[in-house]
Order: C-alpha cells, then structure tokens, then sequence
C-alpha cells in the first residue's frame, strides 16, 4: 500500500486497513508475556496443562481476539460510553457492597448467575476513560488548578473508597493512582501534585494505625520486616525471596524449581507466579521478561503520544498506567519490596478478570493507534 | 458561557502539556522497573547462596532411620535374639484428613475391629500432626502388597517394613535377655542417655528386662537418617537415597550361655517350679541359668493383653520372677559342705565319729535327723547327709566360722555379672543378726539356731546363682571363680572369671568334703547314688543332694508325697563333674520339689550335666558310654520330659552368616 492509498478519503474505515494499523510487534510481545505465564503454569502443575496452562492460554487466546475487534471501533465509540460505563461500574460496585459474594473475607464478586465477577475490574477501565472524557472538554488551565477539578476527583473518590471498603486495598490503591496519574498527565500543577504527595505521605502512619483491618495492617509491619515471623504472616514475603534469590543467574531450569513444585510458594500460579519463574529461569528469565513489560509499557505510551484527540491519547496513558502500575506492584511485592496485596502480575497471573481488564485496556490502545489522526469532538465536548 | 473554550491554542498547550507530563511518567516507569532489576540483581545474584541455603532446608528433611538393634549370641554364636522383618502399616494425622474415616476404609484390607478402631483413635489424636502411628503390625506380604498399591488413595497411610525383635527359643532365655516393648510416656519424660529422639520413631521398642536392659543402649546402635523430599505440609515427595546417611547397627552381644544346656535345661524342668545354673568351673563362664517355668518374651515385643499379662501374674509357680537369681531359697542340706568346711577351718578332725541315732536333744528340744545312720564321720556324714553329725559340730564352732566360709563361696553377694535383678540373700551370723534385729529384743545369737544353720535352713536364703558358684569354687578347689554370662559386647571381651584370688582354705580340707561329694553320687549308699549316674563310664559327678523345708514338719511323716504342691519341700541339688577333673558345676532348685534332693533335683541334674559334658569334646573323648541305672517311678521326675539320648547333636538353628 502506497502512502497516497492510504491519504484516499474513506480509505482508512476499510477493516483491512484498520487490522494493517494494529501494532503486531505490541501484540506480539503481549503473546511472550502470556506465553511465558502459559510455561510457567505447565511447570508447576507437574508438566501438565491441566488445571491452569490451558485456562490461561485459552483465555487469553480469546482476550486477544477481543482486543482486536476493540480496536476496531473508533474513540469516538469509547468517547461516548466513557460516562455510561463509568456510571455502570459505579453501581455495580453499590450492588456488590449490598449483595456481593463474600469470598476470602472480602466482598469483591458479583454473581449474575451464569457469571461471577469483579466490578473493581470494569471499573479500572471505567475510570479512565471517564477521567479523559472529562479531560477532553477542560482547557488547560481548568487542568492545571480550578473548583472543576472536584469533578475527577470526585469521580476518584467515590470507587477508590467504595472498593477500599470491600476491602481490596490494592485494587482502590491502583483506581485511585491510576486516577492521579491522568491528572497529571492532563497538566495538574505541580505545587498542587507535591502538595497532595506530601499530604499522602503524612496521612500514611496514621491511616496504617486506624482504618486497616487488622489482617492488612499485619501484611504491612510483616512486610517491614518479614524474617521476624518466617512462618507465620512473613511466610508468602519469605518463601517469594526463597525462591526468587535460589534462582540465581540462570535458575534451577524448567521445572525444576523446588519452591513452586513443592508448594512452599504461596499462590504460585497467581499473585506469586513471577517468583516461579525467578525460580527457575533465575536472573536472565527475570530481566527478559521485565523488559518485555517495558517494551510494552513504552510502545503504549508512543501510542499515547501520537494520537490527535485528546480523549484518546489520555485513555491510552492511562491504561498503560494502570498497567505499569500492576507490574511495579506485583513485581514489588513479589521482591519483599511491598506489602503482599492481591495484584497479580498481569497476563502472566493465572486469572480471567485481570487479563480481560488488560486487554480491553490495551484494545483501547490499539483503537488509540489505529485511529490516531481522528478527532473525537463533535464540538460539545465540555461537560458543563 | 456557552462558547466551548477550547480554542486552537489551548489544544496545543494540552498537547504540550501532555507530552512533556508523558515523557516524565514514562521516566517515572522506567524507573521503576530498573529499581526491581536492581532488587532482582541483589536477591538472585548477591544473595543467591544465602537464598539456595533456605530453599534446600525447604526442600529436603532428614528422616530418623532406626538402627538394626543388635543380635545376641550364645556361645557357640547360636542366635538367641534377632531381627525379623516386619510388615507395618503407619497413619500419620493431618489437618485435612480424616482419621475415622481412614481406619474405616484400612479395616476393608487388614482386620481392625470397632474396638480396636476407636483405641487406634485416641492414639491417633494424642500423637502429633505428621507423626506416624503403627496401625497394624505383622501383616502380610498380601495385605502389605495390597495397601501398597492402593496408597495414592490412602492420604496419609504408610506401608513399610521395618524390623522387630524375635526370641526363636521363647521361654528359654526369657529371664536372662529379657525382652524389648513399646516406649511408653514415661520413658519420654525421662531425661539422659534415654531421651533419644529414636524413642519417638513408631514401632521402636527398649529393651525391658535382663540383657536387653542393661545393654539397651549398647544394643540399640545409633540411628541413621534417610533424605527425603518433602512439600511445604511435610508429606514425603521423593526418597534421596544418594544424601541417606546409614544408621549403625546396635553392638553384638556374645553370650556365655549355651543354647543347648539351657533348652534342655527348661525341657527337664518340665512343669516344676524352679531354677537350674550351670557354671564351667575352669573359668567361671554360666552356661545356662534357667528359670521355670518361663514365659514366652516374644509376646512382650507384641504388647500384652491384659488377660495374658494377668495370667502370667497370677500364676502360682510365677513364670515372671527370675527364679535363679531373684529368688531366694534356703539352701538346705547343700550347705552342709559349707558348714564341714568351717568345721575343718576351725580344727575339727575330719575322722571324729558322731553316732546318730535319728535324733539330737539340745536347749530342751530334739533335732531330729532325717534317718538313723549311726556311727559317722565327716565324710559319712556326707555322703548320707546325716543331719546329727553337723548339729554335734556346729553347735562346737557357732555360726561365725561358718558365715565366714559361706561368705568366701560368694553367699550374701551379688555378683557383676551385668544383669540387674540379683538378690543378695542372707547369711546369718552374730553380727547379722546384731544388725537385722536392731531396736528390738531380739539381738543375741541363740545356740538353738546353730543346728538349723549347720543344715541350710533357718534365717539362710541364697539364690540358685550363689550356689551354682558355691559348688563351682569347690570344684575349681583354688580360685574364688565369679560367674561371667556376657562374653563380648561387640567384640570386645569382658574379663574371665578366673582373673580371681585364691580361696583362703587349704586343698586338703576342699578335697575332704569333696570326696563327700562323689561319695554321694558314687557310693551305692550315697543320697543319690542312682540318681546321678552319668552312664559316661569313668566320667563321674560329685554332688549334694538338699531338702528345704516349706512347712514346719512338727511330728508328722517328712515324706511330702501327696501334699499340695505349696506344701512339699523345695529339692536342691548341687553337682560338678567330672569328678577328677571339674569342668562343669551346677546347682538345681525344684521349689517344692518333694523331699531329698535325689528325687526331684539329681535326675534333673544329670540330664543336664550330660548335655554339657558330651558337648565337650575331650570329656566325650575319655567317656564310655554305660547302661545308666533303670530309674524307679519313686525316683520322681513327674511331669519332665524323657531324657534324649542324642542332646549334644540337638539341631539349634544358627545364626545366618
């Protein structure tokens, strides 16, 4: 295709068109991320792809299939469910409050009948593109410091605390940072940022000691110094380091690794599957598949930085930030380097919810690239 | 306003905006992530070895391996106490498994009734998590094979072979080499050289009595360990039979005991009540010490049941006392030897005559003799166990002189011979009885009680042991012999008995009493002349017959025939052969065996005797076979097995080599 075919009016709406616009090197790294978790899962459950290998891949198979046809709709699309899917994911996360399954002690499932699920997880893609369709309407200077911005943060506020209350700490925290960073990327004011920075780190000591339950506030003085209880609270932090720092350069090879295999890891195939891997690939499987996370995290920010609307390029910052932040945590978490929250490591985690919240984020991002010269605006993009 | 206020130059401050915070976010991110390479780099390349450490003290754990306990030996290394494999069935407890449930399902392939079930139950629970319980013992090799194949179905279940002891003669040594039984909570508790770790091992057993006691922890040997791989609930996943670390057997003990004297020893003791010691008289080696009737100690090694264990208690002849060594006796007309001795110390002619009318009257009252032998000297006196002739000469010399020469035989002692359980005895004297009476009236030493002294009753109890080395110092004629039963403790000798002193009495005088001796046994008017043929030709026995009085016999016949068997005399019988050249001494007990050591205790003697001497091949050299004398059916023997002509070939199984 020459570049004059592609300048014809009408020509970039043909599907064929749109598919040769997704970013195949994106997806492609996507399916080493998954692979590698697929791998990984077939280890540990005694080279078998039963229970999880074959869940995992198969899932993900059908998330990438989704992702693409997301891809295909135009953000004008996502402009205009951005409130309406922000505003279901609000109510479903009332209803969940009201008649949520209770599960692991936490009320975070919603269950239809022939479904189960996380509304914190819509909600991870509903804050986003509610805070860019907010975003798209305001004018820099509404950004930078002005009564208006009661608005985003408000629409921050209501979910970070509805499912903090659940409780789910790790998921308000990444709501509510996710929220923050688009804030920021909108143009917040600095002063204003290292204020709420400074206030957050004050707020810190006494939130730890009166609002956490106690189970949390254990995982947060366990996590500050995990060798004092090895084999109470401190284990999952312990037997992660075990198996991370047994690993050494090239691991204990494929599977061979004695704390996966042997079940010291906890939750090995979820939460704690980067550690597996630490295992038995040791330092080189690590380091590749950090780098391939970085690859990921930074071809979605290209993408971001060269859409034309400002909807788009906001809801694809933001998804990769959500998703930046799911690895920092997990990955800090996983090192002893942060309190053992539910976050798994995303597309590598076993687990239907997070990797369909991944990919539709990211389907919105491959929507991003592929409609990268379309303005969203119908010319009534304020609010108010 | 209603004008959007986004105009063409705020778009491109937005733009700006955006692309300035982006580049700073995603600078934020990258460093992020190199903050967890660095993280990464100090865990799995600083710290790897720290961190392999712990996952291999994660991974693998060392099982305690017991030991092979180690075997028992007779003289001749016939085995006397063994291992056999054994086929066990373990249920170790979890938090998710469900232990009522599993025996239900285990009482399908092995026989566990509801009983039996609900005991295993309360063991099961009072036992910690992972530690396994011993559910049935001695399956077999179908039900092992059965449970074995079956396991990845039964959580928590264990078939293995382990080992246990075994006693192939039964009763024959029971009361020498005791036996081995569960650990119970006591020994848990105790602290020293008991609290070993093994005792928690299921199925492990500590010796109990006799040899496996007082060597238990010589026996037991020093626990290995086996490596295994195991998850994160402790379940075994692999064996690494490469990191086993081999447990050391538990040392041999070598007996001096010989398996045949002593099983022919128990067989002649039939259904009576009593004990049989064999000493070689050169060296002081025990070869039998036998106690009947006996009890079979592989039952301990399985657990009593309490009717079996109150059978064995209330019995009358009492199978669990040590009758040789425990039990204690009054040695009766065997300790006349003693009592002669003393006289000649004390400057007696052996040739004084005594004239025995069957009767002696002395403080008022008559001693009276068992028979009517007239004129006697030392060596008559003897030969026809005439009490009168040791009243007249005791009554002359007082009971010191003759404590003194009991005491020089080893009466009132307890010998080293590494088995606890002996009883010292009593060998009255003035100064015994000073002790044994103090705070009472009763203190000074009454003439009266001389006579009864000088002819082994009264206040004087000595154990088969005692007079087993009595009779082999006497034949031995210079050494003060102690007995030795444990020969070697893996490998390593014990002192001999005859690394001794001399016995302070000249050889003339030993000799007299014991030409009394073969005179009983080979003078046709000796006490038991018939009873103590050997039929070996010019090898001979030496011996002293003993009757010890149960009842006070007033008036009345002594003869005990036809009392109840509580009633009747305890027999005694001491002997050494050959007579011109002692080998073997030893002393027989028959608690109340009848009257005259003759008819309970000789023939038993004899028997047993023979056994030793055929064994020994320059003895068997100089025999010649003779028709031993008919015995009469009055000559006793009542309930003993017939003498076998062929002992000495008895088959013994061996130790395997």
């Amino acid at each position: 295709m020459t570049a004059s075919a592609i300048t014809r009016p009408g020509e970039r709406d043909r599907l064929i068109v749109k598919l040769s616009q997704v970013d195949w090197t994106f997806c492609l790294v996507l399916c080493l991320i998954a692979g590698a978790g697929g791998l990984m899962m077939f280890s540990i459950a005694g080279s078998s792809f039963e229970p999880w290998a074959i869940n995992h891949l198969t899932r993900f198979g059908l998330c990438f299939a989704m992702m693409i046809v997301l891809a295909m709709f135009s953000p004008r699309v996502w402009f205009a469910v951005a409130y309406p899917v922000y505003a279901v994911a609000l109510l479903l996360l009332v209803a969940v409050e009201i008649v949520g399954d209770v599960s692991m002690g936490a009320q975070r499932w919603l269950d239809l009948g022939f479904i189960r699920f996380q509304p914190s997880e819509i909600m991870k893609i509903g804050i986003v593109l509610a805070l860019a369709r907010f975003y798209h309407g305001a004018s820099a200077q509404t950004a930078r410091w002005s009564w208006k911005l009661l608005i985003p943060a408000t629409l921050i506020g209501l979910p970070t605390l509805l499912v903090a209350h659940q409780p789910d700490l790790g998921t308000a925290m990444l709501i509510a940072l996710t929220g923050a960073a688009i804030m920021v990327l909108a143009g917040l004011s600095w002063k204003v940022v290292f204020a709420l920075c400074g206030g957050a780190m004050a707020a810190i000591p006494p939130f730890v000691m009166f609002v956490l339950h106690d189970y949390q506030r254990q995982r947060v003085t366990t996590f500050l110094n995990p060798e004092s209880d090895p084999s109470g609270s401190g284990y999952h932090i312990m037997q992660s380091m075990i198996a991370l720092g047994s690993g050494g350069l090239l691991g204990k090879g494929y599977g061979l690794g004695s704390q996966s295999q042997l079940n010291f890891l906890p939750e090995k195939h979820t939460d704690f599957i980067f550690a597996t891997l630490a295992e038995e690939f040791g330092f080189a499987g690590c380091v590749t598949i950090l780098l391939l996370y970085a690859a990921v995290i930074f071809m979605a920010l290209r993408i971001a930085a060269l859409a034309y609307s400002h909807f788009a390029r906001l809801a694809a910052a933001g998804v990769t930030a959500t998703f930046t932040l799911y690895v920092l945590i997990n990955g800090a978490m996983v090192m002893g380097l942060a309190p053992v929250v539910g976050v798994p490591m995303p597309l590598l985690s076993y687990g239907g919810t997070v990797m369909l919240t991944v990919m539709s984020g990211f389907g919105l991002v491959q929507s991003t690239r592929v409609h990268r010269y379309n303005e969203v605006t119908s010319g009534k993009g304020a609010l108010f | 306003m209603s004008e959007p206020s986004i105009f063409f130059s705020d778009v491109n401050e937005r733009q700006g905006l955006f692309h300035r915070r982006e580049i700073l976010l995603g600078g934020l991110a990258a460093l992020g992530l190199t903050a967890l390479g660095g993280r990464l780099s100090y865990l799995q390349l600083v710290q790897t070895q720290r961190f392999q450490k712990l996952s291999v003290e994660n991974q693998f754990d060392f099982r305690l391996a017991p030991p092979p306990r180690g075997l028992i030996l007779d003289r001749n290394g016939v085995l006397l106490a063994g291992n056999r494999p054994n086929f066990r069935l373990l249920y170790a407890r979890d938090k998710d498994l469900d232990a009522p449930a599993m025996l239900q399902t285990l009482a399908d392939y092995v026989p566990l009734d509801e009983q039996r079930q609900k005991r295993l139950l309360t063991e099961i629970n009072n036992t910690p998590r992972r530690v396994p319980v011993s559910v049935m013992e001695d399956m077999t090799w179908e039900q092992f094979s059965a449970i074995n194949v079956r396991q990845p179905e039964l959580p928590g279940v264990t078939a293995d072979m382990g080992e246990v002891r075994v006693y192939p003669f039964g009763g024959a040594f029971a009361h020498v080499i005791g036996y081995v039984a569960k650990v119970n909570r006591e020994d848990l508790t105790e602290t020293g050289p008991n609290s070993d770790p093994i005792l928690l091992h299921p199925g492990f057993r500590m010796g109990r009595q006799g040899i496996e006691k007082a060597l238990d922890l010589q026996l037991r040997g020093k626990p290995g360990a086996a490596k295994v791989e195991v998850d994160a609930n402790g379940r075994e996943v692999r064996r690494d039979t490469q990191g086993d670390i081999p447990p050391t057997p538990g040392a041999e003990v070598q007996l001096t005991l010989d398996a045949d004297i002593q099983n022919r020893a128990l067989e002649m003791m039939g259904e009576e009540s009593g004990a049989i010691v064999v000493m070689d008289c050169r060296n002081g080696d025990i070869l039998c010490m036998v106690s009947a009737p006996s009890f079979d100690a592989n039952r301990f090694v399985r657990g009593l049941t309490g009717p079996e264990y109150r059978a064995l208690a209330n019995y009358e002849r009492r199978p669990l006392l040590d009758k040789a060594m425990t039990g204690t006796y009054p040695p009766g007309s065997t300790f006349k030897t003693m009592t002669a001795l003393a006289c000649l110390e004390a400057g007696i002619d052996p040739e004084e005559r005594v004239n025995c009318p069957g009767g002696w009257f002395f403080g008022g009252r008559t001693f009276r003799c068992w028979g009517r032998h007239g004129s006697q000297n030392m060596h008559d006196a003897i030969k026809n166990s005439c009490d009168v002739y040791f009243y007249t000469m005791s009554v002359r010399i007082g009971p010191d002189p003759i404590a003194k020469v009991a005491k020089e035989f080893g009466f009132g002692q307890i010998f080293d011979i590494g088995i606890p359980g002996q009883k010292k005895g009593i060998v009255p004297s003035t100064a015994w009885k000073k002790e044994y009476f103090k705070g009472t009236e009763n203190t000074r030493w009454w003439p009266g009680e001389t006579p009864s002294y000088a002819i082994g009753q009264g206040a004087l109890a000595v154990n088969g042991l005692q007079l087993a080395v009595m009779t082999s110092r006497l034949a031995n004629g210079r050494k003060a012999l102690n007995p030795r039963l444990i020969r070697s403790i893996g490998g390593k000798e014990l002192p001999r008995g005859d690394a001794a002193p001399d016995l302070p009495f000249p050889k003339e005088h030993i000799d007299i009493v014991r030409g009394g001796m073969a005179a009983v046994a080979n003078d046709t008017s000796g006490t038991a002349y018939r009873q103590s043929q050997l039929g070996l030709g010019e090898v001979k026995m030496a011996g002293k017959t003993g009757t010890a009085q149960a009842r006070s016999y007033g008036s009345g016949p002594r003869k005990s025939t036809g009392l109840p068997w509580k009633m009747k005399d305890h027999n005694l019988f001491v002997a050494f052969a050959p007579y011109d050249a002692p080998r073997y001494a030893l002393s027989v007990i028959v608690q109340h065996g009848g009257m005259g050591g003759a008819t309970a205790g000789a023939p038993r003697a004899r028997e047993v005797m023979r056994v030793a001497l055929l064994k020994d091949p320059e003895v068997r050299e100089r025999a010649t076979r003779t028709p031993m004398p008919e015995l009469t059916p009055e000559d006793g023997l009542e309930g003993a097995a017939p003498p076998e002509p062929q002992v000495a070939a008895a088959q013994t199984p061996r130790r395997p080599a």
